[in-house]
């Protein structure tokens, strides 16, 4: 399954917009199959922050691991939030 | 006239500005900030009320507003997160369309961001007086200040770690220290990421809360913190780019 992160708003900063996004984001999760990735695409978003991604992608690495595929992430905010997540949660993204 | 002490060196014109020498010696020959004579032995001086008011009549207004209450400009004040977001994206939209910026506009909205947001997410519910943040930026000086009216960095970090004794402690535990995903919340990482982003982008900082100033500039990763003359309760940022 592919999300495109832009349809979330292209300015990802804050942890309540994070929660929010989140929340909204459950219903599409019950599509996924077992063995799916899950792609989150990065295209488009101008700029990321580790308040708005610790509340959207730490509890989604948490709970797929690897099957957490994040794609388009050359974006400095976003490359640099998702090494600091990655501390926080010490454990890495996969990222392609 | 101006009397001879009103003239201060390049370096302490730096210090004031919180950016480097070769900026400042930049800036003269662009004559965005001008050295205002030639000492006798050949080098620059400044006038120093000059420089004060370079650096900015906005950080003046901050600081008088997180250190006596002044009355704000609606201009000024965000009295909640969404008005916030709001700025901030205004901002983003008009540092986006600088192309100097291409590289970095993203990094420098985002430590707003961050900044700003820490002052909602700690706040919420426990404003001591006056809710919501100061936030105005200067494109042509090339910074953004940001204030609050909370309890502080120290009383916030208190909550979580109790063994922590002064406003110093606290900043240095807040821009160095990872709380990891097991601490009892996982607010407080935000200024981790604005000291590493800061360290190596040509971004600066200045920020102070309690009676601890720290300045982070790039290429320079050890904390620089030193005690403030004026204590206040909140938090006031200057991020210069």
């Amino acid at each position: 399954m592919k999300i495109e992160l832009k349809k979330f708003g292209t300015t990802l900063i804050s942890r309540q917009n994070g929660r929010e996004a989140f929340a909204a984001f459950q219903s599409q999760l019950t599509a996924l199959d077992e063995n799916e990735n899950l792609e989150l695409d990065f295209e488009g978003v101008i700029t990321f922050s580790p308040s708005w991604g610790d509340e959207f992608l730490s509890p989604l690495l948490k709970k797929y691991n690897e099957r957490l595929v994040l794609i388009n992430a050359n974006n400095p905010s976003v490359k640099a939030t998702l090494e600091l997540l990655a501390k926080i949660n010490q454990k890495p993204f996969i990222i392609r | 006239m101006a009397e001879e002490k009103d003239f201060i060196t390049i370096g302490e014109a730096a210090e004031i500005l919180k950016v480097s020498i070769d900026t400042l010696r930049r800036w003269d020959k662009s004559g965005k900030l001008s050295s205002t004579k030639t000492s006798e032995a050949g080098y620059r001086l400044y006038y120093k009320p000059q420089v004060k008011i370079f650096l900015n009549e906005l950080f003046g207004l901050a600081k008088d507003w997180v250190l006596k209450e002044t009355k704000l400009s609606p201009e000024f004040y965000c009295s909640n997160s969404a008005v916030f977001q709001t700025r901030l994206i205004q901002m983003q939209d008009v540092l986006m369309a600088i192309p100097r910026l291409s590289n970095i506009f993203s990094l420098v909205v985002a430590v707003a961001g961050e900044i700003g947001n820490n002052s909602f997410d700690h706040n919420l519910g426990n404003w001591p007086d006056v809710a919501g943040v100061f936030f105005m930026y200067d494109i042509h000086k090339r910074n953004i200040i940001l204030a609050d009216r909370g309890v502080g960095v120290f009383a916030t970090l208190k909550r979580i770690k109790p063994e922590l004794n002064n406003d110093e402690e606290a900043l240095r535990v807040a821009f160095t220290e990872i709380i990891s995903g097991r601490s009892p919340e996982s607010r407080g990482n935000g200024l981790k990421f604005v000291s590493k982003i800061v360290a190596e982008n040509p971004i600066g900082l200045v920020f102070q809360s309690g009676d601890a100033e720290l300045t982070l500039t790039k290429d320079n990763s050890d904390l620089n913190i030193k005690h403030s003359p004026e204590p206040f309760r909140g938090c006031l940022a200057l991020i210069t780019f």
